[in-house]
């Protein structure tokens, strides 16, 4: 070998050691974005899994809930009068304090522990009349100085949460009169302007809807395009301008779609506003190009040797398609639908257009009903200013990206198990 | 090899041409096969044997460019005509490709598709009976006769292929036409297929392309020879093979070109 060739080899060997370095190096820097990412929404959001009670004691005395008779119905505990109980019941925290400045101790809890007093009761009639240790939802600023999330260093009028409710709650926290459970409400309550009591029911509720219709006007209407113009549609100037069109759909920025929805579903159509249904037939016009490319490709995927053997054995055009063709192309099809859903319940600017960005503090029951969808709350609590809606949005996150994992998986496993080897 | 046809014509092509756009692919070409004989279609890559091949049962209808002049008569039927029902046709003129190309089902399936889609059977059992019947003819009964529920892809190419045969003849066409049948398989695949093709003769006509000359010389009675999409010679394999008319025959089965 001489000195020329061994130089040009040594660079060949050279070229490929640098590509391959490159690729690792990208290949590192994605996987560190990605670890980053993770790391700020999980250290900020995990918290929000974890809710803070205070315990205390209540008195269900029958005088002050002003029940007269002596064998009180359901219905009697139901109308009574839980006000001046639950207040005791705070009250009793520092007997020594003032009656003026009660407020301060009312309002270490959730606006709703008189609600919370009655349900107590309520659960368990034989209370009645009884001395009990009861465990109140606290107020979202509490829940954050609990939680370490809130400076206690800055100066007292800056804080909202006072000197006298921080030494309270110290003393409660040395007693073990704090607790700190798993948050089940965060995913069984609706929107609420208290931070304590927001979850995400109803946006969960409002997503999955709204993919349900999505998937329902979308995939239909794809698949059937798809194999009209894959398997019949005659190949001229016409069927080429409709293909770059639905290309040309898949580029369309979502916000347009909103305007559509919008102009059209709502205003000439009359649609329910805020609602999954709408939201889910405007998403379904970004996912439909998304489906039939997917579709089309698949379609186009089976070997053309199966669809000659089917012919010549005497199979119309018709069972050609629906006996081999379509049934081979679904694994793919299926998977492109799943990536054009998943791509759907990331949406928010449309959504935000067609008014499912209103508060809604019920849960949906129907497509109908007003709703948000995940992307859409963590947009309305991003912008809200209270530091218990910080951790919450990063919570709502992790759950619309559990669930985008979630489909991606599904559309990898679909793909994997039925994929074929053609040989 | 002495065939035992019936000395009838069963197709008769006239003065076939066949445009793919604006390329000619077949010149004026005239042939008749024999009723229940082996018709050999030989010659290079590009001739135009395949192309003559799919005229016979219209699979050249998939190809959107492609136009076929002049006519085909398949016993009185007009083939090359608007008119003509090709479902109709492939169900009487059956095909075999060059690659295997089972449906990716199970064998059982594979083989019954025909008659279910044309409605010959009435019950399962008479469906049951097609597809064993089909597959010994195939030769393929005794290998696969305890899993018919196995996925047809997943078999040996040589089986694939009898497979393909099996489904061809499930609908008891009155032609078979095979496009090099053996091109992806083995000498002992090969030398299976050859015997069943002689087989399947005493109830089918064969037309067979094949690029193996001794092939050829096996399996068919008359042999035709085509070139740069003309038929240069076309007769009883025996003269084609040891007393060709014509030079570029010849020089073709002896290896000179092509």
């Amino acid at each position: 070998m001489n000195e020329a060739k061994r130089k040009l080899l040594n660079k060949r060997y050279r070229a490929e050691a640098n590509f391959k370095l490159f690729g690792q190096i990208a290949i590192g820097l994605a996987l560190l974005f990605l670890a980053v990412f993770m790391y700020k929404i999980f250290s900020k959001g995990y918290t929000a899994f974890q809710k803070t009670w205070i315990v205390t004691e209540v008195h269900y005395d029958k005088e002050l809930m002003l029940i007269e008779t002596d064998n009180p119905s359901l219905e009697d505990l139901e109308n009574a009068d839980y006000y001046d109980i639950a207040y005791k019941a705070m009250t009793r925290l520092d007997p020594s304090l003032p009656e003026e400045d009660d407020r301060q101790l009312i309002q270490m809890v959730a606006f709703t522990y008189e609600q919370e007093v009655k349900n107590h009761l309520l659960k368990n009639p034989s209370l009645l009349g009884k001395i009990v240790p009861i465990r109140l939802t606290a107020s979202d600023d509490l829940d954050q100085v609990h939680k370490g999330n809130y400076p206690r260093d800055i100066p007292e009028e800056d804080r909202r949460v006072n000197d006298y409710q921080l030494k309270i709650y110290d003393i409660l926290n040395e007693r073990g009169d704090i607790l700190s459970k798993f948050n089940l409400s965060f995913f069984t309550n609706p929107d609420s302007r208290e931070a304590e009591l927001a979850g995400i029911a109803s946006s969960f509720m409002g997503t999955v809807f709204s993919i349900l219709v999505c998937l329902a006007f979308s995939f239909p209407i794809a698949v059937l395009a798809a194999i009209y113009l894959e398997e019949f549609a005659p190949k001229n100037k016409f069927t080429d301008f409709i293909e770059v069109n639905i290309n040309n759909l898949a580029a369309v920025p979502s916000i347009v779609f909103g305007l559509l929805g919008l102009g059209v579903l709502l205003a000439v159509f009359n649609l329910p506003r805020s609602t999954p249904l709408v939201g889910g037939i405007t998403l379904s016009l970004m996912t439909l190009p998304t489906i039939i490319i997917a579709a089309r490709a698949s379609l186009k995927a089976v070997p053309p040797s199966i669809r000659e053997a089917a012919l010549a054995m005497g199979a119309s055009n018709m069972q050609t398609t629906m006996h081999h063709t379509v049934p081979l192309s679904m694994p793919g099809t299926l998977s492109g639908t799943i990536i054009g859903l998943a791509q759907a319940l990331g949406e928010t600017a449309p959504l935000i257009l067609i008014g499912m960005v209103a508060f809604v503090n019920t849960i949906p029951g129907t497509p109908v009903d007003p709703a948000a969808s995940l992307p859409v709350q963590i947009y309305i609590w991003s912008e809200s200013a209270e530091r218990g809606f910080v951790e919450k949005v990063s919570a709502c996150i992790m759950v619309l990206l559990g669930f985008l994992i979630l489909m991606n998986l599904a559309a990898q496993i679909i793909r994997h198990k039925f994929e074929r080897k053609w040989n | 090899m002495r065939g035992n046809g019936t000395n009838m014509t069963k197709i008769s092509a006239k003065n076939v041409n066949v445009f793919y756009g604006s390329k000619q692919a077949l010149f004026d070409v005239s042939l008749d096969i024999m009723d229940k004989e082996v018709t050999a279609l030989i010659g290079p890559s590009g001739c135009g044997k395949s192309t003559f091949l799919r005229c016979l049962n219209r699979m050249n209808d998939v190809i959107d460019i492609c136009k076929v002049e002049g006519s085909i008569k398949m016993d009185e039927l007009e083939l090359n005509s608007r008119k003509l029902d090709v479902v109709r046709l492939r169900e009487n003129v059956g095909m075999v490709f060059q690659k295997p190309n089972p449906f990716p089902k199970t064998i059982y399936e594979n083989v019954s598709y025909g008659p279910t889609i044309h409605g010959m059977a009435q019950s399962k059992s008479e469906l049951d009976q097609i597809v064993e019947m089909s597959l010994k003819k195939a030769a393929l009964w005794e290998e696969v006769k305890d899993r018919l529920d196995e996925i047809g892809t997943g078999l040996s190419g040589g089986q694939q292929q009898r497979l393909c045969i099996a489904r061809a003849i499930s609908v008891s066409p009155e032609v078979i036409l095979m496009d090099e049948p053996c091109s992806a398989l083995d000498p002992i695949a090969t030398a299976q297929i050859e015997e069943l093709i002689d087989d399947l003769k005493k109830e089918h006509t064969i037309v067979i392309v094949t690029h193996s000359m001794s092939q050829a010389a096996r399996v068919s009675q008359k042999t035709g020879f085509f070139h740069l999409g003309k038929l240069i010679e076309f007769g009883d394999t025996e003269k084609i093979f040891k007393n060709p008319d014509n030079q570029q025959t010849q020089d073709y089965i002896t290896g000179r070109f092509g």
